[in-house]
């Protein structure tokens, strides 16, 4: 890429990801969370896990916390009992305990396209409440991964008339 | 006109809270507001049917214990549940049943069995047996424990306002039946689940390493939420004598609690169940509806003569009325449709207070026979599915059913050798 790029809300999903350029973390379905939180550890700017099946479509994700939360239930349950106040962390909680693999704790797959808008992204992020989204091909095969966070600062550094420079 | 009129907003109320249709509340408050637009009654009369003193009970008990499941104390309570089995899997149900029981007498029963759950899955998981057992037995102890005391379950705190009966009575009369069916329901789980519950004794070990005073979020608010609702509980017992409704009592220790909790008090209001509470005040105007244009005068004189003015006859037939009736209805509504009729079955010369009994016990009781027969099941069915341990309606129906007979033949006997031999 030659120049500044312009980071606005109609910035393409596709010229988000070559500015931020983290590593995706692709693991597949019956992976042990242990195994996946060692990748983790070592990848820490990938703070949303990508869950892929045999044919290595996205079928979840799973947010770090989320992982985080499945060790604490097996070592140190009470703290996590001791925030539960309603039928929804009752579950949650009841998930975090058993989960062994990433397909039991996982959520929904997270994706968005590399033609979509920034700001479509950012809404998405909001919606569905998580920290990242992966990028997928017209196949639903993970091709990159947008950080909330690392887009945020990207963004305000932008916004601030550091590179990359805004639209408008 | 307004009988039919009466009658058929009446019917589809209950046919859209029966089926689940319509968002319970809303279709209480549309039903009761009905009978007002519809001039079947008009707004003073609807308004004045609605019984503060249910209400503000509730919603003074449900600040109660909001307050108290920011302690930690339901946690704590099962934890120590397991400590006092020793790890054991069938000692651990029952205790956490007699703790289901006995927490649900006194507070809100979903409020027990959701708190309860975290620790009941936890176990399940580190004994590596199913959780089924032990959310069911929850599930049924804390039906039964509600049916002990008047502000145990809705149906009670229901019949305890419009019959005048004080927490005593109801404890002296309640409690003993509670007691009886709760020893038939633990021999009845023994039966069930003894052969379900084996394990090796190192796993036991495992969840012996739980620390409850972990779970303690807040150890000043325990200890005077505990004082508060001590002396509150103590209230009930008194109310009666010293001349208060137990709604003087629930919000007096609600406020007294807010105040030294030093929680503020749009916090603790937020936690409030409203949809609950707007759901009675929509079904007292419903009620008042077909009370004013003479349907429950008419079905009382209907079940009079059915029964030919048997007091045993009505007496038991009530009690085994209502407790199919709250097996497949919600039984806040069944039981605030037959509050009038047993008005009308004493004012025509029955014996009252064996009929409240026989209400009271089928109504609370009688929610254990099906997953959607109480709200706890309900909720229970709800977390357990989520958590990924499905209750089924046909798997919890047997269970069910059985405690449901069993109770209702010890109620039959005890209403029988108390009030009507």
């Amino acid at each position: 890429m030659t120049g500044p790029i312009r980071l606005a809300r109609q910035t393409t999903v596709a010229v988000c990801q070559t500015l931020l350029e983290i590593e995706p973390l692709i693991v597949s379905l019956g992976e042990d969370l242990l195994v996946v939180m060692r990748r983790s550890a070592a990848q820490p700017a990938t703070r949303l896990v990508a869950v892929v099946d045999d044919a290595g479509h996205l079928v979840g994700v799973l947010p770090i916390l989320r992982l985080a939360e499945s060790v604490i239930a097996r070592v140190v349950p009470e703290s996590l009992m001791a925030d539960i106040a309603d039928v929804a962390d009752v579950a949650r909680f009841g998930h975090a305990v058993e989960a062994r693999t990433v397909s039991d704790v996982m959520l929904e797959p997270a994706s968005i396209r590399p033609s979509a808008t920034l700001g479509e992204a950012f809404r998405l992020m909001h919606h569905r409440r998580i920290s990242g989204l992966y990028v997928v091909d017209d196949d639903g095969r993970p091709t990159g991964y947008l950080d909330l966070l690392e887009l945020a600062v990207a963004y305000v550094d932008a916004l601030e008339g550091r590179s990359p420079q805004p639209d408008s | 006109m307004d009988v039919t009129v009466a009658a058929i907003v009446f019917l589809v109320t209950y046919a859209l809270i029966a089926t689940d249709r319509l968002d319970k509340t809303i279709a209480a408050l549309l039903g009761g507001v009905a009978m007002v637009v519809l001039r079947v009654i008009d707004q003073a009369q609807a308004f004045l049917a609605i019984d503060f003193n249910v209400i503000f009970l509730l919603a003074g008990m449900m600040i109660l214990a909001g307050i108290l499941r920011r302690t930690g104390f339901f946690q704590w309570l099962a934890i120590r549940s397991v400590k006092i089995a020793d790890g054991d899997p069938f000692r651990l149900l029952l205790v956490l049943s007699v703790v289901a029981a006995v927490l649900s007498a006194f507070l809100d029963n979903v409020t027990t069995v959701v708190l309860l759950a975290p620790v009941t899955l936890y176990i399940a998981t580190t004994l590596r047996v199913s959780p089924f057992p032990f959310l069911v037995s929850e599930i049924l102890a804390s039906n039964i424990g509600g049916t002990a005391t008047l502000i145990g379950d809705p149906p009670n705190i229901l019949i305890g306002s419009a019959s005048g009966l004080d927490f005593v009575a109801f404890l002296g009369t309640m409690a003993p039946a509670a007691i009886l069916v709760f020893v038939a329901f633990v021999v009845t789980v023994r039966l069930f689940f003894r052969g379900a519950l084996e394990v090796h004794a190192e796993v036991r070990e495992a969840v012996l390493a739980l620390d409850e005073s972990e779970v303690i979020a807040d150890p000043r608010l325990l200890r005077v939420s505990m004082l508060v609702i001590g002396v509150t509980l103590v209230g009930f017992l008194v109310h009666g004598p010293l001349g208060y409704e137990p709604a003087t009592i629930a919000l007096l220790g609600a406020a007294v609690l807010m105040l030294v909790a030093r929680i503020d008090a749009e916090t603790v209001l937020r936690e409030v169940e409203w949809p609950t509470l707007f759901f009675f005040v929509g079904l007292f105007m419903l009620v008042e509806g077909i009370v004013q244009v003479g349907i429950v005068d008419a079905l009382a004189r209907g079940l009079f003569e059915l029964t030919a003015g048997d007091q045993g006859i009505t007496t038991l037939g009530l009690l085994w009325l209502s407790a199919i009736a709250s097996a497949i209805v919600d039984n806040i509504p069944y039981t605030a449709t037959m509050i009038p009729v047993v008005r009308g079955l004493g004012a025509e010369g029955l014996a009252i207070e064996p009929l409240w009994w026989a209400l009271a016990l089928g109504a609370c009781l009688g929610g254990n026979a099906t997953i959607i027969g109480a709200s706890a099941n309900v909720v229970v069915a709800n977390l357990a599915g989520r958590a990924g341990h499905p209750i089924t309606f046909r798997a919890f129906l047997p269970y069910g059913v059985v405690v449901v007979l069993e109770s209702l033949v010890i109620s039959t006997v005890y209403l029988w050798l108390r009030f009507l031999a």
